[in-house]
């Protein structure tokens, strides 16, 4: 066995500057570049204290104007901001799971898209009222996904998966008035409180962006993570590579970027395709070889062991090996930069959905009911493109690691059952893991995810929090582009134990898990919601007395705010890497970093000092220990 | 009170009496006084074996002690749980040597105390071929000296050695369960420092047959944890120096299987609670990963290779 070692920031540094040399030698455009170009921000856009929510302004708030045009000032002006940030990532991520929902609504047996977890379906049922006794299974995916579009605009009452949450969060969330109604309600609602000559009172601002938070947490991104599951299959532990060595010379490589599987479960099927494989022989090419980078890669990595070929940061990289034949998207998080970048290259830049339309794309609209010769004429495409490859230009960098993905909450309780003893325990149950954190042989979880932000270095705050916490006996849960900086660096390799503090890797070697759990793309984060709540009412506690934080520590985008929010809202205190456009507002700030707790139990923790923001958690997870006297 | 620390607290307990015992010992005997367990060729066996260093002397029992202050770390982790189990091996280990200053037999029939190194030689290979499928330790005092005894010759018939510790001796005594080396069932002793000798055992078998380098201690407990099926049955009430003994089993790879429930954390796989006794034997050898080789014969005795050293009497 060949010695285990991380791959290092050096390493992944060496190989972009050689990518970036292929930018340079192909006149292409690169964020590196841009982000010069934008250096310094604007202060006042970075404090939050710029509005432009009418035409009056734009108004910005200075010792000297300390007011707006309408009166609002800087504690209203950025109040907004922040909900208005939240509203976008909210509405983001619950558009994200409506499209799952039409999914369902078509799947039939001979059609494209097919039940594939019924027994998920069946037990997601009565959260929606629905009793799936006698039910043949797509009547029954159908009623299902009916009702959860229902979620998205229905009248009166509250959004239903929160009734899975525990006891004392569901009393808390309907006690500060922060328990979500329809979906799309709670954005409207939000652009509404925001319109100029509404809300101004930081307190009313802040509780709706809680409010809006948990529509997309407990709404709409959970019923995007639980009917993907219905339709694709619930993630079960897989083994895979990441980074950008996955990308192969001899093969029509295919990237798929963005978010919504959909699409790229169905290129994932048609790379398989017997007559396409064919044709890329008689192109020259030995094989198809999808890739991934973002969430999309993250659910089809989840499913199917989808190599991941890097996170946010590095999807020019991808273009820039010059072995892409094509990068298919769909939505979200997808650099428009793509467009021409690709022009440098052979490689098609595809896009596919209405909601995302950029220059310089093939658009090829995905319409569900032909998802499969959608899929089809794309990858058809590319392999006829494996011709065009300039191989002058072709450089892809060597470096991968091995990964174990595929830690839905379903195969963590099914690798727990791994450690039970027959004689004494139940099986299907969290409380292996209640055990471990109770007698401190882990000293509790971290649920690390969020984006990579230029404003630190690509990858590194995650890399060096995981390092650190796991050293500390810290287990860690992972999505999103966080969960791609792990696996790109090796700490999903089962191997990575060796970094661990005896507890964790006693842990480790006992479950047979790497030290940081891949639980998906960001809706996902929905699993570490329910995770977290189920493991409260194992212990018999609620959710904020769990030893258990959340950590952003690259965030970049309205998502991510999104998420902290409900997450926040859930009882976990979150820890941001990257400032918040509130500091302009002492009371924003005091109300995030403090306010709320009185509200929810959980607050915001804003520490750019990577090493002092690890130790910040490591702290508090201790206090809770305390506290609870574990 | 949190799991971590309470074995601290029982690693403090045994750290201070050892230092204690041997601040007396010197008292009385001096610095030179020479000690030794007999039939060793391993001086202390689980010091010697976790840091290479032969003790002689009382002195260098007295300086061996920093070892154990060493070993004493507090940071809240299971790491340092564990070291502070092997410091309390340690530190039994002390407190059992002071027992044979000037009295070869300090124990007597029927507890053995320390075990020769030809017994661990002979034990050798019917523990690699797996005809001594697993070591049991068992340690305290059943709830009844009829559970005790169930729980013993349970193990007997499946050709485990069984070692006793602390209040079982005398009940296997009082229901007539026969013990002795030659049985396979061997009471050590009824202080819970009696335990030391069977993790000498442990240590031994790597040293001799695992070919660990004295002073090893990570390739040490490697060595027991993958090669020396052993594991502990406690009975409760379990007190912190129990537990911080159990602790030092952990750290050798042994779990531990209690039926106290009261203030003790499970961990999986590792620390068990089972409040039935008498599925000791079933969570034992599961958690163990214990697989019985023996085909059960229907037979009214006992039927074991635990029995092939039995000497018959006229009646």
């Amino acid at each position: 066995m060949e010695e285990f070692k991380l791959t290092t920031y050096e390493q992944l540094q060496e190989d972009t500057d050689r990518l970036l040399e292929t930018a340079e030698k192909v006149g292409a455009n690169t964020w590196q570049e841009r982000v010069k170009n934008q250096t310094p921000h604007c202060k006042f856009g970075e404090n939050g204290v710029c509005c432009r929510i009418c035409t009056m302004g734009p108004c910005r708030i200075t010792p000297k104007a300390p007011r707006g045009i309408c009166g609002c000032d800087a504690h209203g002006i950025v109040g907004r901001n922040f909900l208005r940030f939240t509203a976008g990532g909210s509405a983001t991520h619950s558009d994200h799971g409506r499209e799952i929902c039409h999914t369902l609504h078509i799947a039939s047996p001979d059609g494209d898209y097919k039940v594939k977890d019924e027994a998920k379906l069946r037990r997601l049922a009565p959260v929606f009222d629905i009793d799936p006794e006698g039910k043949e299974t797509y009547e029954l995916a159908h009623e299902v996904a009916l009702a959860a579009l229902e979620e998205y605009g229905k009248p009166f009452g509250y959004q239903k998966m929160t009734k899975r949450a525990t006891k004392e969060r569901q009393e808390t969330w309907l006690r500060e008035g922060i328990l979500p109604r329809a979906i799309d309600r709670e954005v409207s609602t939000a652009m509404h409180m925001t319109h100029m000559g509404n809300s101004s009172l930081p307190e009313a601002l802040i509780r709706q962006a809680l409010r809006n938070g948990l529509s997309d947490g407990w709404g709409g991104s959970m019923m995007g993570t639980e009917l993907s599951d219905v339709l694709f299959g619930t993630p079960k532990e897989i083994e895979t590579e990441a980074d950008l060595g996955v990308i192969k010379e001899d093969e029509v490589n295919i990237c798929v970027h963005g978010h919504d599987p959909s699409l790229s479960e169905m290129i994932v099927e048609y790379a398989e395709n017997p007559e396409l494989l064919a044709l890329a022989k008689e192109k020259g090419a030995n094989g198809i070889n999808i890739v991934g980078v973002c969430c999309t890669s993250n659910e089809v990595t989840m499913r199917h062991g989808i190599p991941m070929a890097g996170n946010f940061l590095s999807q020019e990289n991808v273009v820039l090996t010059g072995a892409m034949e094509a990068i298919v998207v769909d939505v979200q998080c997808i650099f428009p930069a793509l467009g021409p970048l690709s022009k440098c290259f052979h490689t098609k830049f595809i896009t596919t959905s209405d909601i995302c339309r950029m220059p310089d794309s093939e658009f090829i609209h995905m319409d569900p009911t032909k998802a499969g010769q959608i899929a089809y004429d794309i990858v058809k495409m590319a392999v006829e493109n494996f011709a065009n490859r300039n191989k002058d230009l072709v450089y892809i960098p060597q470096h991968k690691q091995k990964a174990y993905v595929g830690y839905s909450c379903e195969e963590i309780i099914h690798k727990l059952d791994g450690v039970t003893n027959s004689q004494v325990d139940p099986t299907g149950t969290y409380r292996p893991l209640a055990q471990v954190v109770t007698s401190g042989v882990i000293r509790g979880a971290v649920a690390l995810v969020g984006c990579n932000n230029p404003k630190v270095r690509h990858d590194y705050a995650h890399v060096e929090l995981m390092k650190k916490l796991i050293a500390n006996d810290i287990i860690l849960v992972l999505s999103g582009c966080s969960a791609q900086a792990a696996a790109k660096a090796g700490l999903l390799d089962k191997r990575a134990k060796e970094l661990c503090g005896d507890g964790l890797k006693r842990v480790c070697e006992l479950v047979d898990i790497p030290p940081a759990l891949h639980m998906g793309s960001c809706v996902d984060i929905s699993r570490m919601m329910l995770l977290v709540c189920d493991l409260a009412n194992e212990l018999g506690i609620d959710t904020p007395q769990l030893p258990v934080v959340g950590c952003a520590p690259e965030y970049m985008s309205e998502k991510a705010v999104s998420i902290g929010n409900y997450v926040v809202s859930t009882g976990i205190d979150t820890f941001l890497g990257v400032q918040p456009y509130v500091a302009g507002s002492s009371e924003c700030t005091e109300l995030l970093t403090n306010g709320i707790g009185d509200w929810v139990g959980a607050t915001y923790y804003v520490e750019s000092d990577i090493e002092k923001l690890g130790d910040m958690m490591i702290e508090r997870i201790e206090e809770k220990r305390k506290a609870l006297g574990i | 009170m949190a799991l971590l620390d309470r074995i601290f607290a029982g690693a403090d307990a045994v750290y201070g009496l050892t230092v204690g015992a041997i601040d007396d010992a010197i008292a009385k005997y001096g610095e030179e006084k020479a000690i030794a367990f007999p039939d060793t060729a391993y001086s202390l066996p689980i010091y010697y074996g976790v840091t290479g260093t032969k003790v002689k002397t009382l002195g260098e029992l007295k300086k061996a002690t920093e070892t154990l202050k060493a070993l004493n770390t507090r940071e809240p982790q299971l790491h340092d749980g564990l070291m502070s189990g092997v410091a309390t091996a340690l530190g039994a280990e002390f407190l059992e040597v002071l027992k044979y200053i000037d009295n070869p037999t300090p124990y007597e029939e029927p507890c053995s105390g320390h075990l020769p190194d030809a017994i661990i030689r002979d034990m050798g290979v019917p523990l690699v071929t797996g005809d001594i499928p697993g070591v049991a330790v068992v340690v305290g005092t059943a709830p009844t000296a009829d559970e005790a005894a169930a729980l013993i010759k349970s193990y007997q018939e499946q050709g485990l050695l069984v070692t006793l510790v602390g209040g079982c001796i005398d009940q296997a005594i009082e229901k007539g369960v026969k013990l002795g080396y030659g049985l396979k069932v061997v009471p050590l002793g009824k202080d819970i420092t009696a335990v030391a000798h069977v993790v000498s055992v442990a240590v031994r078998a790597a040293l001799i047959f695992g070919n660990i380098e004295p002073g090893n201690a990570n390739g040490l407990m490697e060595y027991t944890k993958e090669r020396v099926p052993a594991f502990v049955n406690a009975f409760g009430p379990v007190d912190d120096v129990t537990l911080t003994a159990g602790a030092g089993a952990i750290a050798l790879g042994f779990p531990v299987i209690t039926n106290d429930s009261n203030n003790i954390d499970a961990i999986p796989q590792t620390l068990i609670v089972q409040p039935e006794v008498d599925k000791f034997n079933a969570t034992s050898l599961e958690a163990r990963d214990i697989k019985i080789k023996i085909t059960k014969i229907d037979i009214p005795v006992s039927y074991a290779s635990a029995f092939e050293g039995e000497i018959i009497r006229k009646a």
